[in-house]
């Protein structure tokens, strides 16, 4: 079952298409990582999905709901968390969250129930101390707690991390990760080990199309490549390992490699089982009395999927 | 309707928050104690500071003068500081990006608009009432004449030209990027008026005769009749600005 749909969207600016026929689902309930480089379109998908932007053609659907700009019917079902989320800085967090909760349609019993509540959640004090005097991580704090407000069914949240200090990130990324089984999450970030950390499913968007979809495990395993990187310090041990990697081809216990001239460092791509390659590695290096100053197994990324599939 | 409520509520409150409706009770409450007190210092100020033969020759204040007063420093300074006030009321909203949460969380683009005319319309009343009812209480204490027979005559066509000055400055705000925008819009308009009233033929159906025939509405009772195809079109006017804000509105990306 999908809470989101989005069939053939697409979106001009002038001459400048922003988004191209792009087609995405998110399975409800999970945590969704929208990924793309500055300027991919997320932002604008974003805005597409809650009606606070016109899409040029295509189809939205939320919960089966069609989306529509400018009419927000199906904005009782989404909570939105922009990547700088703008307040009254003359209120404070509680007469905010009260104005949100009273435009939303709470009852003031289930305010008075709720406000604290939240706050706690998404570790605020509950005082009357201004937006104004908040920082930038309180603001997004309270950006989140005004967007869980009415228990949406969606949660979207555009690059809510990329501005935050490392620390701000990782609780963050914490509170955002205790959410899953409560909401579903649509998540988009250029940031992808925070995608990595906490989301189960992953859409790349490039040039205003959906490069690739899909849970993040199985991504792995269809598009990383097994590979080792190999540290060299000397000039003579370079040469003469360049000149062994022949044999290894051909005795197929690597398929290929490349080389950073700059760092030293050899990558080798291959299919075999780990254990037999590094056995004919290490059995190369006894040999050859070669002495690498790094050998390591690099496990499958996001980074490498999204290298590969954007090229 | 409930969500209206709450965001004419909102507006009020952040005027009350902001100090900006403080402000304009301030300027509008000197205005009220100015007035009558002007009309009465005049003669005083020439006698000091023109030889007293000639100050004879001035007539002695009236209820009138007071009133002049009162409609040359509402219409001159007070219609132009509510304008400087309200001329963000939507587009620093939108620039801002603060009314993003609010719309994504099912408040109607219409309530909006709608919230804040409802707004604007309160505060341009209030402030106008205030220094009215100061006007009037003074004048009545200093010049207890019957030179100003038609107060409230006088007064509803200047009140009627504030709604409309209020439903022009919503809608500049909506169509402008910024304030200085908003702001010069809003006094092209005014200006266009105030040219319009060089034909005499449209003098009866111009708004801006709301606010220049005061004094004739505060003397002749028929006055006030003569100019009521301006006080018609001003309502439609105001309507039509009201309606166009919530097209565009309803069409701005946000």
């Amino acid at each position: 079952m999908n809470i989101l749909e989005l069939k053939q969207v697409s979106k001009s600016f002038g001459a400048k298409k922003v988004l191209n026929k792009l087609n995405l689902t998110v399975p409800t309930g999970s945590i969704f990582g929208f990924v793309g480089e500055n300027g991919a379109g997320k932002t604008t998908t974003m805005k597409i999905i809650l009606g606070l932007e016109e899409k040029s053609n295509g189809e939205i659907f939320i919960k089966g709901k069609p989306v529509h700009f400018g009419d927000n019917q199906t904005n009782h079902l989404t909570g939105y968390l922009p990547d700088v989320p703008e307040f009254y800085n003359y209120m404070s967090s509680q007469e905010y969250l009260k104005f949100c909760g009273e435009i939303t349609g709470l009852s003031k019993a289930q305010l008075r129930q709720k406000i604290p509540e939240i706050l706690s959640l998404v570790g605020l004090t509950n005082d009357k101390k201004k937006i104004k005097g908040y920082s930038r991580g309180m603001k997004q704090r309270l950006g989140i707690a005004q967007a869980l407000l009415n228990d949406p069914e969606l949660l979207i949240c555009d690059e809510p991390t990329s501005a935050l200090d490392p620390s701000g990130r990782n609780d963050f990324l914490k509170m955002l990760a205790t959410l899953k089984g409560r909401t579903t999450i649509l998540f988009s970030t250029h940031i992808l080990s925070d995608v990595e950390r906490i989301c189960d499913y992953v859409g790349i968007l490039d040039q205003g199309e959906l490069v690739v979809s899909g849970r993040l495990n199985e991504l792995k395993e269809h598009y990383a490549k097994d590979q080792i990187e190999i540290e060299f310090s000397g000039e003579a041990e370079l040469i003469h390992f360049t000149k062994e990697l022949q044999n290894l081809m051909d005795q197929k216990i690597i398929n290929n490699y490349s080389f950073d001239s700059q760092k030293n460092r050899f990558v080798l791509t291959y299919t075999q089982e780990y254990e037999v390659v590094a056995q004919g590695l290490f059995q190369l290096f006894e040999r050859n009395q070669l002495y690498p100053r790094s050998i390591k197994k690099i496990d499958p990324s996001l980074e490498s999927i999204f290298l590969e599939v954007i090229q | 309707m409930r969500n209206l409520y709450y965001f004419t509520k909102k507006e009020l409150f952040e005027s009350w928050r902001t100090s900006r409706l403080l402000i304009l009770l301030i300027i509008f409450l000197i205005f009220g104690l100015m007035n009558p007190l002007m009309a009465k210092m005049t003669p005083e100020i020439i006698k000091m500071t023109l030889n007293e033969a000639l100050a004879k020759t001035i007539p002695e204040p009236t209820s009138l003068d007071s009133w002049t007063q009162f409609y040359k420093n509402l219409t001159q300074i007070g219609l132009i500081v509510l304008a400087l006030m309200f001329s963000g009321t939507v587009s620093n909203e939108v620039s801002k990006g603060t009314l993003i949460n609010l719309v994504t969380k099912g408040l109607r683009r219409w309530s909006i608009i709608v919230g804040k005319i409802i707004s604007l319309i309160l505060q341009w009343s209030f402030c106008l009432l205030v220094c009215f009812l100061v006007t009037w209480g003074y004048t009545a204490y200093y010049f207890p004449d019957n030179k100003s027979p038609y107060l409230f005559q006088a007064v509803f066509p200047l009140w009627l030209f504030g709604l409309l000055l209020m439903s022009i400055i919503l809608f500049s705000s909506t169509i402008a990027r910024n304030n200085y925008e908003g702001l010069l819009l809003t006094g092209g308009v005014t200006v266009l008026l105030v040219m319009l009233n060089i034909f005499d033929k449209v003098k009866h159906y111009n708004p801006i005769s709301l606010v220049s025939q005061n004094l004739n509405f505060l003397q002749n009772a028929s006055a006030f009749k003569e100019y009521a195809p301006a006080m018609i079109l001003s309502t439609i006017l105001f309507l039509i600005t009201l309606l166009l804000s919530i097209l565009i509105f309803n069409r701005k990306k946000l």
